[in-house]
């Protein structure tokens, strides 16, 4: 299970597995949202949560499986809340 | 473009008609069978196609094709309604644009990218912003906002005692972040440069991003 990061598609739905290099609680026009970097072998992807600063079990270095439909961001893929499986390091 | 619009009431059958009249593939979902059926069996607006179910459902979404839409427009009555859709459109089915209706200006600022939505459309804070606009004169209106609130048109009314008056629009002294974007004079549409002198009673359109309509106040009011 799990497509390369770099197979994914704008638009179609994908579930990706790789390891947490980034975190950011930002705030989106005051409110909040977490937004996570996800990397493989194979590129990078960006997971946004609303409403959130931060998921338990989500932290750096920590591997995960993101299930989703992404958009398509300047130079990424990003996906808005998608769902999500935390898994064995 | 394919356009989905949820909620065929006067706003929704209105935009249809306009859209579909452009060019655009438009889907209009209502989940009243009555107002559907109506909207068959008249063919109208024409060219659209019609779909009975509530546009809050995954599945309703599906069925509509708003995997492959470019624009999905919630533009129920109901604000619930309309934020749930433009959730749906962007979290399950990444929809590039999505455009939300805001019914009562009390929601309006749930209406962001926390909840999917691209662009807000406001009628009562519209109607106010025209009404200040068409008052006021030496004041700095909001007219829009676009991009979720980074980018703002804003007109001021060139009063007799404002420090602009006279001057080039070079020499204004206005931020970096704020462009101004046309300047109506005695109802013709001056497109503005930088040698561009501006009078008394003008209205100038001003396009600001970023945290500097202090300044373009300071600048064109005093």
């Amino acid at each position: 299970m799990g497509t390369p990061i770099s197979d994914a598609q704008p638009r179609q739905r994908v579930c990706v597995i790789g390891k947490v290099t980034r975190m950011t609680a930002r705030p989106t026009s005051g409110q909040p949202a977490l937004a996570v970097s996800i990397s493989d072998d194979t590129g990078t992807v960006t997971a946004v949560w609303t409403g959130r600063r931060e998921i338990g079990g989500i932290t750096l270095g920590r591997r995960v499986a993101i299930d989703g439909v992404p958009v398509r961001r300047a130079d990424h893929l990003e996906f808005t809340n998608p769902g999500y499986t935390l898994l064995p390091r | 473009m394919r356009v989905i619009i949820a909620g065929a009431g006067s706003v929704g059958r209105y935009m249809a008609g306009q859209l579909q009249d452009s060019g655009h593939q438009v889907t209009l979902i209502d989940s009243d069978a009555t107002v559907v059926t109506h909207g068959r069996a008249t063919r109208l607006p024409v060219g659209v196609t019609w779909y009975l179910g509530d546009a809050c459902e995954v599945a309703t979404l599906s069925a509509v094709g708003a995997a492959e839409a470019d624009v999905m427009a919630a533009v129920t009555g109901d604000d619930e309604d309309n934020l749930v859709v433009s959730l749906l459109a962007k979290q399950e089915f990444a929809v590039p644009r999505v455009v939300a209706r805001v019914n009562n200006p009390k929601n309006e600022w749930m209406f962001t990218d926390m909840w999917g939505v691209d662009v807000s459309v406001s009628t009562p804070h519209l109607l106010t912003a025209l009404v200040e606009e068409a008052v006021t004169v030496g004041s700095f209106v909001r007219l829009l906002s676009l991009e979720g609130g980074k980018a703002r048109l804003a007109e001021v009314t060139l009063a007799a005692g404002s420090p602009a008056i006279a001057k080039e629009i070079t020499d204004l002294g206005l931020p970096r972040e704020s462009t101004v974007v046309a300047v109506l004079r005695e109802g013709h549409v001056v497109v503005p440069r930088g040698d561009t002198v501006l009078h008394e009673g003008d209205e100038v359109l001003v396009l600001v991003t970023g945290g500097v309509e202090d300044d373009v106040r300071r600048a064109l009011v005093g």
